[in-house]
């Protein structure tokens, strides 16, 4: 148990100046120092049994407290024992900074609007790159992984059929069922066909397949670019003249180009097929006169309209996967955080880009629905 | 006078304007002999070999290689200097995603025109030089670390460069293995006329492989002569260095 007594100006410990009783130590002698400003006192060690690191520390601290109420504080009698820790725990002299200092809140905030400026330099940079390289790889294979294309389609295509087709499926189901229940009421119960085909064809198709790729595939081009970035196999590409971009990004984009549009289709056809289950189970509306209405209000420009956009979207989720992986920092934890933030950011983009185009298309052929 | 293939005069460098990572560093690298780079780790020796290849670029300095300002050079200039170039990086930087076949055959099959059945029968022949040749298939998740180092020298003497970058190949590696290491690198330099500079700190291998020797200290060359010279030198510094091993 330590004690803290002031006599005269003189402060005296007595006990064990360790750890456990540093806190309450500090807040005595805190308490004490108040009516010393600008005058003079001692620490009386005499009585101090044991010191550790943390007792040091206290001493420090109250040191520098002292200094800045203008008190001239003398330590006094310390005890044999306790000179060794002192030399050794002291950080007395040694607390300024050494290494570069982090910035405050505010130096933050101001680098971050000019660090978001170089970002999208940065991502033109790579728009620039990569359109550059994509058209040079169609004429000449040199510089491009081999056997990265197919690879790819797989990977991004391929893999990705079950769970597009069982999204798309549900999907189109779920819409057919909560409008099926509205237009019965009118006994306008055989629009669904042209409230899905539309739906599906235009918006739902290329954004339920352009998440589910992200989520698939931009992830895994940021996390695999950010692997490459951090184990210094970028590095070792460039130092044989390879450019990464070129070698690694290219055949995915070529990869994402072609199948985008697949999965798009396939996911435009099956939710439309969801919500003829519907139509046939609930509505009781065949499959002939589903279609029948289907080709009647479903124009080619409606399905140009969803394959554009599966293009775009193609390109967005390689792109920004692509640009998060360049430019990670640190080392593998760094990989994580990326990996996460791109999708964040490709799907972002994706609704964005599809707001945007929506409206495009919409005022760009005038007000016609 | 032995021909300088690396020359780097005064370079300075750093990645943040207030940080200087790099103080006006100078050092030359001379053909057929090994350049040894070594200091404590933080001291910027892969910061110094990366900027040999431009994978940085200096604030301020001049690197001439084979006789020729690769700062400031054009890309497809510099692309065709970098094919007389092997790297080998700090952790050897394979290509994790295929086996160490293709890792070899990546350089030859990017930068020459040779046939299938001859890029094959290269790799084969630069991964018996590495003792790996049973490894051929594995992928480098499937290499110990030694292996892997070996592997990615396998790779970059694939195009039989005349200059050679090793970031500390040893580090990592058990006695016997750098041993093996370093008797392979003495080969290439014997046999083939290689240039090399070499980062380590490894002091057995130093003492086995230096010619001469760098010795830099917080961004800064302290030392730079034979490896004789560099371990009668009196600084304080160095000979501790030399001393712990
Ligand atoms: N990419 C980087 N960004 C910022 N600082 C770096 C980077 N790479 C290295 N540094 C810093 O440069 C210094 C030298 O690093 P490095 O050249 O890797 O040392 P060495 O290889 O001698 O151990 C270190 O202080 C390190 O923190
Ligand atoms: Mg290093």
């Amino acid at each position: 148990m330590i004690i803290v007594q002031l006599i005269h100006n003189t402060l005296s410990i007595e006990g064990p100046l360790v750890i456990a009783e540093v806190p309450r130590a500090l807040e005595e002698i805190e308490r004490r120092l108040q009516a010393f400003k600008g005058k003079e006192l001692d620490v009386d060690l005499s009585g101090v049994e044991r010191i550790d690191s943390a007792g040091v520390s206290l001493l420090d601290e109250v040191t520098v407290r002292a200094a800045h109420r203008s008190i001239t504080l003398r330590i006094r009698h310390v005890p044999k024992h306790a000179r060794e820790a002192l030399k050794i725990f002291s950080s007395r002299g040694r607390m300024e900074p050494t290494g570069p200092k982090r910035d405050t809140f505010f130096v933050r905030l101001g680098e971050g609007v000019v660090n978001m400026g170089r970002a999208s330099l940065d991502f033109l940079y790579l728009i620039a790159d990569t359109a550059y390289f994509s058209i040079v790889g169609l004429v000449n294979k040199r510089g491009l992984r081999k056997g990265e294309f197919v690879n790819q389609s797989v990977l991004i295509g391929m893999n990705a059929l079950p769970i597009v087709a069982l999204i798309s499926f549900l999907i189109g189901f779920i819409l057919a069922l909560q409008s099926a229940a509205q237009l019965r009421q009118f006994g306008a119960a055989i629009y669904v066909a042209d409230l899905i085909g539309i739906a599906m064809t235009r918006e739902m198709g290329p954004i339920m397949t352009a998440i589910v790729v992200s989520g698939r595939s931009g992830s895994a081009i940021a996390s695999e670019i950010a692997t490459m970035v951090v184990t210094e196999e970028n590095d070792a590409l460039k130092s044989m003249a390879l450019h990464p971009v070129r070698y690694v990004l290219v055949p995915k984009i070529y990869a994402i180009t072609v199948t985008m549009p697949l999965l798009t289709t396939l996911s435009v056809i099956i939710g439309i097929l969801g919500a003829m289950v519907i139509s046939i189970t609930y509505l009781g509306i065949g499959p002939k006169p589903f279609f029948e209405e289907l080709r009647t209000v479903l124009y080619l420009r409606d399905v140009l309209t969803g394959l554009a956009k599966s293009f775009i979207f193609a390109w967005i989720i390689a792109l920004v996967g692509a640009y998060y992986g360049f430019r990670v920092r640190g080392g593998s934890e760094g990989v994580g955080r990326v990996t996460t933030a791109s999708v964040v950011a490709s799907i972002f983009w994706v609704i964005l880009a599809d707001s945007l185009m929506g409206l495009i298309f919409y005022f760009g052929q005038g007000v016609e629905y | 006078m032995a021909t300088e293939i690396v020359k780097v005069t005064n370079l300075t460098a750093g990645f943040t304007p207030e940080q200087e990572v790099l103080k006006r560093v100078s050092f030359t690298a001379n053909e057929g002999e090994v350049t040894v780079i070594l200091g404590a780790s933080g001291c910027g020796k892969t910061t110094l070999l990366k900027h040999l290849i431009r994978l940085y670029e200096p604030r301020t300095g001049s690197i001439r290689i084979f006789d020729q300002e690769i700062t400031g050079m054009d890309e497809p200039e510099f692309n065709t200097l970098l094919r007389k170039i092997g790297v080998l990086f700090q952790n050897g930087a394979l290509l994790n995603s295929v086996s160490v076949e293709e890792n070899v055959a990546i350089p030859l099959e990017q930068h020459t025109k040779l046939s299938v059945d001859l890029i094959k029968r290269l790799v084969h022949v630069k991964l018996r030089l590495v003792e790996l040749e049973h490894a051929l298939h594995l992928l480098p998740s499937e290499l110990s670390g030694g292996m892997r180092k070996r592997a990615a020298l396998a790779r970059a003497i694939a195009l039989d460069p005349p200059l050679l970058f090793c970031d500390e190949p040893s580090a990592g590696l058990d006695p016997t293995t750098t041993a093996a290491l370093d008797y392979l690198m003495l080969k290439l330099r014997d046999e083939l006329g290689m240039t090399m500079v070499i980062v380590t700190h490894v002091v057995p291998s130093i003492l086995r492989i230096a010619d001469k020797a760098i010795f830099m200290d917080k961004g800064q060359v302290l030392f730079s002569g034979t490896l004789e010279e560099c371990r009668s030198t009196g600084i304080e510094k160095i000979d501790r260095f030399f001393a712990e091993g």
